[in-house]
């Protein structure tokens, strides 16, 4: 029995770590190549370490998405969540307090709306991918309204010597936050019962909720986190950028979700490790970076992250399926047993 | 088509009290189809509007407003047919665009008529689309990914194909084509965007294929073991969905008048797309909706957020007023068998801090 078990969690670990060591390669190889073939990519590895900065708060908000996705929802209102936190803290600051409190203030409201939006899901059956849809256009909305065509830029200098260029050392506070947030999320997803049952739930609902977890609740719980994350995010860019817009985290959003799925977590829920959304942050971030450090535009990096996406999703499934069988089939199955009313 | 049976029943009935239930039943009954609600809804929003601003039901306002959201009605009615397999087409956005710059290019700089073009922005829109179809059909990418991974693919190639330039003079007759009426009071556009929609809905209801898609979206591993080739019908779907998308484009380029590397992706009009759809009454699990409501949820779109304009609210709360709609119109579903916020309340009041 235990021996059963432990071949079976050794069999899992295998699964995930294939792709991670897959993905750890592709980092190296990039790496590499960029500072072989870039000028200007490498710059004594430092260089390297500051151009993290530009990319590391997708990766925040993608950690946060992570929960989300894991439990088998989506949230696409992330992006308008961050520019709307740093908005509100920005326009708090501006009307007298002080800005690391009105930060806080900010975070709060979003996890607050994050709380709502949960309730609206889980209490009114609604998919997440329309509730996420429809208060992204209001967050967007809101922010608009609240920051004016010209929102409060120029923050103190207590607070972009931290949240913007500050740091430990050489490590810049980017990298610093990314990696207690990394941390953090390791251990909520990995090492708690809500992780576990976050997990059990995105792997089969119906199966959670029969061994005894509140499906709701952890769901709800998985929407304040990412509402969290994407606002801490707002924060980190409103740091590094100094300086706020009301449509600066749109463009994060599908970037932290390819993010999320090129770190091999099933878009289904249910199965990936978070270590593998830290190696995709850093996969997607240097080669957006080394691209536009190369002189190619925003549109071509995109595009080509686009095609890594979808070749690398291509391989593993159809690897996949090779080892597991019908392993998709049954995933798919399962995905379309629970449709029926519950 | 769908009251017919009720009519029967109405004609049959012996005494007047049932008459009364009866036509209470219809009423009812009609009342719960979507495309219904939507008409009632948007002349409602017309009928408010118009009592406060007598200007607001000038023939030429509404013609815009129909053919101001042309394009995203097309588009949304190939988003339709994705949505009913269970899928969702989040790449229309650059196929639109690269389809309205491709054509655009060709209409400015050799002076191609749109009935010329059509060829091209079909042929591109399928070919975009057929990439995704075979994505999701047979690489087994979920839908979401592999669309938003040619989001960012297609936006490159609309990127490539701008080359740093962009359309901003075309011949008069995309101008004719994309703002002209019948009678000064029907637009081209808008036509066209009917006749899509009510063909669609035709081969929907009426061909084996319509069948096949509404099947796949319902269940495609039963859909499968009934001997439908899901896969097939899957590309085909997303093929049209990319070929609407291209006729939407040149919609887009003959009513706007210009193109460049963003067009489509810088209004997110996916986003707008799948919202219509989703008002439109066309659920993501699939299997539920038609392309009429989509088009009707187009429509309406546009009169609301134009009656917003005329209320002096101002237009940064357009896309808020999306995101309720989108919210309202799936809580005031009363088909699918969830919760609803009054039953939700009755239960709350029933059985106080007890769950629902």
């Amino acid at each position: 029995m235990t021996a059963a078990a432990g071949l079976s969690r050794a069999r899992h670990l295998s699964r995930d770590q294939w792709w991670m060591t897959a993905l750890a390669v592709l980092l190296v190889a990039e790496l590499a190549y960029f500072s072989v073939g870039v000028q200007g990519f490498w710059g004594g590895g430092t260089g390297m370490l500051d151009q993290s900065e530009y990319f590391l708060d997708i990766g925040v908000m993608a950690l946060g998405v992570g929960f989300v996705i894991f439990a088998g929802d989506i949230d696409l209102s992330c992006g308008a969540m961050a520019s709307f936190v740093g908005i509100v803290m920005a326009e708090l600051w501006k009307h007298g307090i002080e800005i690391w409190i009105a930060a806080l203030i900010a975070v709060a409201i979003a996890a607050l709306i994050g709380l709502i939006q949960g309730l609206i899901v889980t209490v009114f059956r609604l998919e997440s991918l329309l509730v996420t849809l429809a208060s992204q256009f209001i967050l967007g909305s809101l922010a608009t309204a609240i920051g004016g065509g010209y929102p409060p830029y120029g923050f103190p200098h207590s607070f972009t010597s931290i949240a913007g260029t500050g740091g430990i050392g050489p490590v810049p506070i980017q990298i610093v936050s990314f990696a207690v947030l990394g941390w953090i999320s390791f251990l909520l997803v990995h090492r708690t019962a809500f992780g576990r049952s976050l997990v059990l739930l995105g792997h089969n609902r119906d199966a959670a909720r029969y061994a005894g977890v509140n499906v709701p609740w952890t769901r709800v719980r998985a929407f304040i986190l990412s509402a969290l994350f994407a606002g801490l995010a707002g924060v980190l860019i409103a740091g590094t950028y100094n300086s706020v817009r009301d449509d600066l985290g749109d463009a994060l959003l599908l970037p932290a979700i390819t993010i999320v799925v090129l770190g091999g977590v099933d878009i289904f829920g249910g199965r990936g490790h978070v270590a593998g959304v830290v190696f995709a942050t850093f996969v997607l971030g240097f080669l957006y970076q080394g691209l536009l450090i190369a002189n190619v535009s925003q549109l071509t990096a995109n595009m080509v992250g686009g095609i890594v996406l979808v070749i690398a999703l291509t391989l593993k499934i159809s690897i996949e399926q090779r080892q597991g069988g019908a392993a998709f089939a049954e995933r798919l199955r399962l995905r379309f047993a629970r449709s029926g009313p519950s | 088509m769908a009251t017919a049976p009720s009519d029967m029943h109405l004609a049959r009935s012996p005494s007047p009290p049932v008459d009364a239930k009866a036509v209470a039943r219809l009423v009812r009954q009609s009342l719960a189809r979507r495309e219904v609600q939507l008409v009632v809804v948007t002349l409602l929003v017309f009928a408010i509007t118009t009592a406060h601003d007598s200007g607001f039901a000038t023939t030429g306002n509404i013609s815009f407003l129909i053919a101001d959201t042309m394009a995203v009605a097309i588009v949304a009615i190939g988003e339709t047919i994705v949505v009913l397999t269970r899928g969702i087409d989040l790449s229309v956005a650059p196929i639109l665009g690269t389809a309205a710059l491709a054509t655009g290019f060709l209409a400015q700089n050799h002076g191609l008529t749109p009935l010329e073009l059509l060829p091209l922005a079909l042929v591109i829109g399928a070919v975009m689309g057929a990439g995704n179809g075979v994505l999701v059909a047979f690489a087994g990418i979920p839908p979401i990914i592999a669309t938003l991974g040619t989001l960012a693919v297609y936006s490159g190639v609309q990127g490539i194909i701008a080359n740093g330039q962009e359309v901003v003079t075309l011949p008069p007759s995309y101008f004719n084509l994309g703002n002209d009426d019948w009678f000064s009071a029907i637009p081209y556009v808008g036509v066209i965007g009917l006749a899509v929609a009510l063909g669609f809905a035709l081969i929907l209801w009426r061909t084996r294929f319509g069948r096949n898609v509404y099947a796949v979206g319902n269940n495609a591993e039963a859909a499968r073991r009934a001997g439908i080739d899901v896969k097939r019908v899957l590309v085909i779907a997303y093929v049209l969905s990319g070929t609407l998308a291209g006729l939407g484009g040149l919609v887009f380029l003959a009513h706007v008048g210009s193109a460049d590397s963003t067009t489509g992706t810088d209004s997110n009009i996916q986003l707008t797309a799948i919202a219509a759809t989703l008002i439109g009454g066309s659920t993501l699990t699939g299997g539920k909706g038609g392309t009429i409501g989509s088009y009707l949820a187009a429509i309406f779109l546009s009169v609301a957020l134009a009656a917003l304009v005329d209320f002096r609210i101002n237009p940064i709360w357009e896309p808020a007023g999306v995101g309720v709609l989108i919210l309202v119109a799936m809580l005031a579903d009363t088909t699918t068998g969830r919760p609803t916020l009054r039953s939700i309340l009755t239960a709350l009041l029933e059985r106080p801090g007890g769950r629902p």
